[in-house]
């Protein structure tokens, strides 16, 4: 039976942990507010150790506070992590996505910067500041920077926080070994997509949308085993699933055979860390998703693929094989997740009669249980103060 | 007809097949060894990305696949420009050169914008009744491609 407007904006009768408002996913306050709590101090993944090899190697990347970072390996094998903006007069020192450089000159009135973040040079320095200003005290400023967890490079804006072993903490224990090998980036993508951040990783979170994909129908849930997977969570707010074995066969006809160590062959792991990372194994290869929020409507998500640095060359052609089959820009897979994020959007735009986002399905914490979104917002509420389900409670 | 018009027309017809969804009279321009390549610059990793690279077979599935998945309802519309062709001294196959540019029409309302700019790079087999498609590289400019396409340039 189809419902009046206020049985459409009625609650739904089920816990209040079981469905959000959509006006989380639309209200540009509630993602001003997103950024600044949550953002602002957590640990995100800015590049991966594999794309700044060298000593001198950069990398920048725009952090959802809406500054431009610099991540540089200095001289001593370091890895650091800066505002990507000028001492003098805030102008933004590194124009380009990477590169490798022994100093930062920024272009509009020549102060410089080592790798280190310090002021190494002021033009007319003397001539224009005597005394009252000097390199020692105009260097870059430093954002929290560790290396790890697969040879990511990690930033944190927030001085306090606590450290990314904390932060993380056993979440992403099912991909110990196959993130300890070295590991190398073969594949990187940006998608601006015309949706909620949150929603994109909410589909991240619960497979219940495989019946969506024809690959996924018929390589998996139609299998066995496939509905014995089970969730686990983690404080936090991060959340994994246990592995199956894909029958790549149904949809192309051939098994995949290539392994990852730790892992066997065609199988599938997923881990999501909050508020917005995925790491996601599908042997033979490896996606990492990461995501800035542009705006309550708006994403910019940044794709990797990876292999591992020991590959062959046959082996390597192999991973990229796979990987673009299903999630390149032109795979047949992420663009169905990426478009049923902008119907979501447009159907529930802001200032359209909201309603409820239904995060309820329980199965014991299997495959298509809802528990990935559920301990998602129970983490989201926490650091936001507002109730995912009511979020405008006084 | 000449040579070189004959070539322009494959360039043209193909991308048009494209643009119509008709795959299969897009494989029949394809010689038996054909492969297709997306590649892209990228300078995040200061190197070449390989984004498809596929033989006719694969190729075939691919396109075949298409109906089959969910897909934004949208057209793509193709307007090549062909810039240069260059032979092979012995005459039997052609480098062909041209400028791409795809525009996305969306189903709902009609409106078209500017998807994606990128290069094509056709060697043409010039020893068969007709010229055909022995190997095509669609050299990315854009990167940024929303949602993708599962409908190759």
């Amino acid at each position: 039976m189809s419902r009046t407007s206020e049985e459409w904006r009625h609650k739904p009768r089920l816990p209040a942990t079981h469905y959000v408002n959509s006006r989380i996913y639309t209200d540009e306050e509630i993602h001003r507010e997103e950024i600044e709590k949550i953002f602002n101090k957590v640990w995100l993944i800015a590049c991966h150790e594999s794309e700044m090899a060298a000593k001198g190697d950069f990398r920048t990347f725009f952090h959802p506070s809406g500054r431009s970072l610099i991540i540089v390996r200095g001289e001593d094998g370091k890895v650091r992590a800066f505002y990507n903006t000028c001492s003098h007069r805030g102008n933004k020192v590194v124009q380009v996505p990477s590169g490798n450089a022994k100093r930062f000159t920024c272009v509009f009135h020549h102060w410089s910067y080592d790798a280190t973040g310090a002021c190494v040079d002021i033009p007319r320095e003397t001539a224009g500041y005597g005394e009252r200003l000097c390199k020692a005290t105009v260097g870059l400023r430093e954002v929290k920077c560790e290396s790890g967890l697969g040879g990511f490079i990690w930033v944190n804006i927030d001085d306090g926080c606590e450290s990314l072993g904390a932060f993380v903490g056993d979440a992403l224990e099912d991909l110990e070994v196959e993130l300890s090998q070295p590991l190398e980036v073969f594949h990187y993508h940006q998608a601006v997509v015309e949706t909620n951040y949150k929603l994109w990783h909410d589909t991240n979170r619960e497979l219940y949308h495989d019946y969506m994909h024809y690959h996924n129908r018929l390589t998996g849930l139609s299998q066995k085993g496939y509905f014995d997977r089970v969730y686990h969570t983690y404080p936090n707010g991060h959340v994994q699933l246990d592995s199956m074995e894909i029958q790549y066969q149904a949809y192309r006809g051939k098994q995949r055979t290539l392994t990852w160590p730790g892992a066997a062959a065609a199988s599938h792991k997923l881990i999501d860390i909050f508020p917005g990372t995925t790491f996601i194994l599908r042997t033979p290869s490896m996606r990492i998703d990461t995501m800035t929020p542009l705006g309550a409507n708006r994403v910019l998500i940044e794709f990797r693929g990876l292999g591992l640095k020991s590959d062959t060359p046959d082996e390597r052609a192999e991973r990229l094989k796979e990987h673009n089959n299903l999630w390149g820009p032109f795979g047949l897979n992420l663009h169905e997740d990426l478009h049923a994020n902008e119907m979501q959007t447009e159907a529930m735009r802001d200032g359209v009669e909201h309603a409820h986002v239904l995060h309820a399905r329980e199965e014991n914490h299997t495959t298509h249980d809802e528990i990935g979104m559920r301990q998602y917002y129970a983490e989201w509420g926490r650091r936001m103060g507002r109730s995912p389900s009511d979020p405008y409670r006084a | 007809m000449s040579a070189d018009r004959e070539i322009a027309e494959l360039v043209y017809q193909s991308c048009f097949l494209l643009d119509e969804m008709n795959f299969a009279g897009y494989l029949e321009l394809c010689a038996p060894d054909f492969r297709y390549r997306i590649v892209a610059y990228s300078p995040e990793l200061r190197k070449d990305m390989v984004w498809q690279d596929v033989n006719r077979e694969d190729f075939k599935h691919h396109l075949d696949l298409i109906p089959k998945h969910v897909r934004e309802m949208v057209s793509l519309s193709r307007f090549p420009t062909l810039y240069t062709i260059r032979y092979d001294n012995d005459g039997k196959r052609a480098n062909v050169l041209s400028g791409l540019q795809v525009f996305k029409t969306k189903l709902d309302g009609g409106e078209t914008k500017l998807y994606g700019v990128c290069r094509l790079h056709d060697v043409v087999d010039l020893t068969n009744a007709r010229p055909l498609l022995a190997f095509r590289e669609v050299r990315m400019e854009t990167r940024q491609l929303g949602t993708g396409s599962q409908i190759p340039f």
